[in-house]
């Protein structure tokens, strides 16, 4: 692993311009999350929560403000090979089968993706689609292109990890098992995660902190500590306490 | 009974889908062999097909060196055309200012009338060159344009995940741009190979030499011979045919295992419309300049005689400042002034019935589906070996230009417009039905406001080539205009004048696409919609 980095977005802004109207996706948003944190990014659609994502991965520039990756720049850190990302849709090569797929990251950081064949395999298993490593996308269902995409962002074993909405596509039961799954990868590794997500549970049951934003323009509004400790068994998403933290966050989600 | 009345009527049996094509094309060969048989056309010109093939097989001894030697440089152009055209595809996809820069050199490549500078490049280049040259500038434009349109049509979340791993321009082209476009490039190249065999034929019209179905057709022409015009042209087009459908099968593959799964939703970034720094004036003059400085170049690094090759300021010279300067500019507008006004008539009356008939395609869809696959095989004849034909069945009066013209922009002109409005989403053109209106109110509704912007493409696909087509003509058959004026100068071995009808026509020409962008860009502002230059 390439040691967990730190993410900080310090007074961030962020403008666009579409069809001759400025939208203010950010407006001075600040945002630390320590080496080896679970943060997770809860806010209405259209807040800015991907665009806290892309600004850090240096897919936007901020009009203002600073952005940092372990210390460095978006476009250093990512070069470097310490980030990884998945994004809401899979965005898989429709002409790469799965291994493939998953192996890119290390096409674009000239690895040598021999060294990494054990890894592949792993993960491959370990998003259970073993069997299907010399599928192409089109022959797979949208729950298991997500699970591709997913097995992508962990494939060079990144030291800080992007999530955009991830399980989106995928139904309950099996978002779920990603998420005890995440979890148990993210204990073994202790990267820094930053998570964002619709599903409230989902937050709390992964995340140290969850940061709850607003939009018009897109702030961080509140930031919430999660208190349970870890390992988090499933048995948590029944527990009483886990359901009152989830109903105080909805509340502030719902701008109270 | 009522029920009954709801159920669609049972479809006749065996009916395939080839079946209607395929039955149209056996009506169609039949009812030629009954015109060729008894004469009814233009008094013979057309002959009967059992009389072609009669005529193919006594000459069939002439046709393999012929054959050949046009196969051996349309597929060299073809491979040179290409590469090139793919590479400078790359290029202003990876270099907007790029891009800028060449825009006049393109439109030029794209608009020049090739039989305008077949001469020119028979009077500078040797052997084989000439024909090579004009088959590759036929592939280029078509391939450059294919791959451009691939490389920006891509998946940009793709494209944002290569950048999210610290990939730059050049990764994202190689992981994912490349790949994605094959399968439009390929389609392009489809078109392509039927253009470079026009191009090589054209070149050994203008050129002269010994082997090659251009000049096999020009030898043949002089002769009262209809069976043996029809049985080369013929020959010609089954060659541009059979390229065309070699490169349709691989595209068929190709595209098959790359579709994408998902649609995009991002929007591209912002402000793509970005040349740097420099300011659009200076870019402009330098993209008016790229043509003449290439021309300039291609003189002096083949090292013509100043007295055969001209610069452009060797042409400005000869129209303005030689002592002969003013007669040649009078036979040069004069010759203007006949070749104009038919090309835009030609043109419209093309472009309108292409427009009405597509237009009115939903309420007469079978002539449509009829009329498509002889649309698509015009599309694969080459010009050059079917203007001939024309001239048999029509004479040598305007009306043949007329008609080659009006030919040459109706058929592709409708493909585009048929293949766009296909395009129009179901929903919106049964918007107004759902409201209870009549046909004719759909169509001037949506139908045709839904087409204009493929009406647009279509003219500036067509314009350069209804110039093309009227200037074979007058050099074939009308002797008039700057088709003759181009063929006479060749005979007084007139080299100012050659070069300057050459420079004229493709003036000309890219002035009328040029005329075509503004007046599209103009009245699909107005409609809030965009067209794809
Ligand atoms: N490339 C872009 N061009 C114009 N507007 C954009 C662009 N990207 C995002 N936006 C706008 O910025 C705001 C925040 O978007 P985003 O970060 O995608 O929201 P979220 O991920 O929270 O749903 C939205 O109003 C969106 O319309
Ligand atoms: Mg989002």
């Amino acid at each position: 692993m390439a040691g967990a980095g730190g993410i900080r977005l310090s007074n961030v802004s962020k403008a666009f311009v579409a069809r001759g109207k400025t939208i203010e996706a950010l407006r001075d948003v600040s945002l630390t999350c320590e080496p080896g944190s679970f943060t997770a990014l809860l806010g209405p659609s259209g807040c800015g929560k991907s665009t806290i994502l892309r600004l850090a991965l240096g897919l936007e520039h901020a009009d203002g403000g600073r952005v940092e990756i372990g210390g460095q720049t978006s476009e250093k850190a990512t070069a470097s090979g310490l980030t990884g990302v998945a994004f809401q849709d899979s965005a898989l090569l429709p002409w790469r089968n799965v291994e493939d797929n998953i192996s890119l990251p290390l096409d674009i950081l000239k690895r040598d993706r021999r060294e990494y064949s054990a890894k592949i395999a792993e993960l491959i298993q370990l998003v259970g689609l073993k069997g299907f490593e010399k599928s192409l996308p089109g022959e797979l269902s949208g729950g298991m292109r997500q699970r591709v995409a997913i097995a992508r962002s962990l494939v060079t074993e990144p030291g800080v990890l992007f999530l955009d909405e991830p399980f989106g596509a995928l139904d309950q039961i099996l978002r779920r098992q990603m998420n005890i799954e995440l979890q148990r990868i993210w204990t073994e590794t202790r990267c820094t995660a930053l998570l964002v997500t619709h599903g409230i549970d989902e937050a709390v049951f992964l995340a140290d902190r969850v940061a709850v934003m607003r939009s018009r323009p897109g702030r961080v509004a509140s930031m919430i500590e999660i208190p349970f400790s870890r390992p988090r068994s499933p048995d948590l998403f029944s527990d009483p306490v886990f359901h009152k933290l989830c109903d105080g966050i909805a509340e502030v989600l719902h701008g109270g | 009974m009522a029920a009954e009345q709801v159920l669609p009527a049972p479809k006749p049996l065996n009916q395939a889908p080839w079946f209607a094509p395929v039955r149209n094309i056996v009506i169609l060969l039949v009812l030629w062999e009954v015109a060729g048989r008894f004469h009814l056309v233009a008094d013979g010109a057309l002959p009967s097909l059992t009389a072609i093939v009669e005529r193919f097989w006594a000459d069939r001894a002439d046709y393999p060196a012929h054959v050949w030697s046009t196969l051996v440089s349309s597929a060299l152009g073809f491979a040179i055309g290409n590469i090139v055209a793919v590479a400078a595809g790359i290029l202003f996809v990876l270099s907007p200012l790029a891009a800028r820069l060449f825009r006049g050199f393109n439109v030029t490549i794209f608009a020049v009338p090739t039989i305008a500078i077949a001469p020119i490049l028979a009077l500078t280049m040797t052997g084989i060159s000439p024909r090579v040259t004009l088959a590759a500038m036929g592939c280029y434009f078509v391939t450059m344009t294919a791959t451009v349109v691939g490389l920006t049509q891509i998946d940009l979340r793709s494209a944002d995940l290569v950048r999210a791993y610290g990939g730059g321009k050049w990764d994202v082209m190689r992981f994912v741009q490349l790949r994605s476009a094959l399968p439009i490039i390929l389609a392009g190249l489809q078109v392509a190979a039927p253009n470079a065999v026009l191009g090589a034929i054209l070149a050994e019209f203008g050129g002269g030499g010994r082997w090659g179905l251009g000049i096999y057709l020009l030898g043949s022409l002089g002769r009262a011979d209809p069976p043996r015009l029809w049985s080369i042209g013929l020959v010609a087009t089954a060659i541009a045919g059979i390229a065309y459908f070699i490169f349709g099968l691989i595209s068929a593959r190709v595209t098959g295992a790359s579709k994408a799964v998902t649609m995009t939703t991002s929007l591209p970034p912002a402000g793509a419309r970005t040349g740097g720094q420099w300011p659009s004036l200076a870019v402009a003059f330098g993209s008016i300049a790229v043509p003449l400085v290439l021309w300039w170049a291609f003189i002096k690094l083949l090292g013509v005689p100043e007295m055969i090759g001209k610069t452009p300021w060797g042409v400005i010279e000869y129209l303005f400042f030689l002592p002969l300067s003013q007669q040649a500019q009078t036979r040069l507008l004069d010759a203007m002034g006949q070749t104009l006004p038919i090309t835009i008539v030609g043109t419209f009356a093309g472009l309108a019935a292409a427009f009405a008939l597509s237009v009115s395609s939903r309420l007469v869809p079978n002539f449509t589906r009829a009329l498509m696959p002889v649309a698509l095989f015009s599309q694969t004849m080459p010009l050059i070996a079917t203007i001939p034909l024309f001239v048999l069945l029509l004479g040598r009066g305007w009306l043949v230009t007329l008609i080659i013209t009006i030919s040459v922009t109706f058929f592709p002109a409708f493909i585009t417009l048929a293949q766009g409005m296909k395009m129009t989403p179901r929903a919106a053109l049964d918007l107004p039905k759902a409201y209870g209106a009549g046909a004719w109110t759909e169509l001037k509704l949506v139908g045709i406001p839904a087409a204009l912007p493929y009406l647009f493409a279509a003219a500036r696909l067509t314009v350069p080539r209804a110039l093309l087509g009227v200037m074979i003509a007058e050099w074939l058959a009308t002797g008039k205009g700057l088709g003759n004026l181009l063929n006479q100068s060749r005979g007084y071995l007139d080299y100012g004048m050659i070069w300057t009808v050459a420079a004229a026509s493709v003036v000309l020409s890219v002035a009328l696409y040029q005329i075509v962008v503004l007046v599209e860009r103009r009245v699909l502002a107005n409609m809030g919609m965009r067209g794809s230059e």
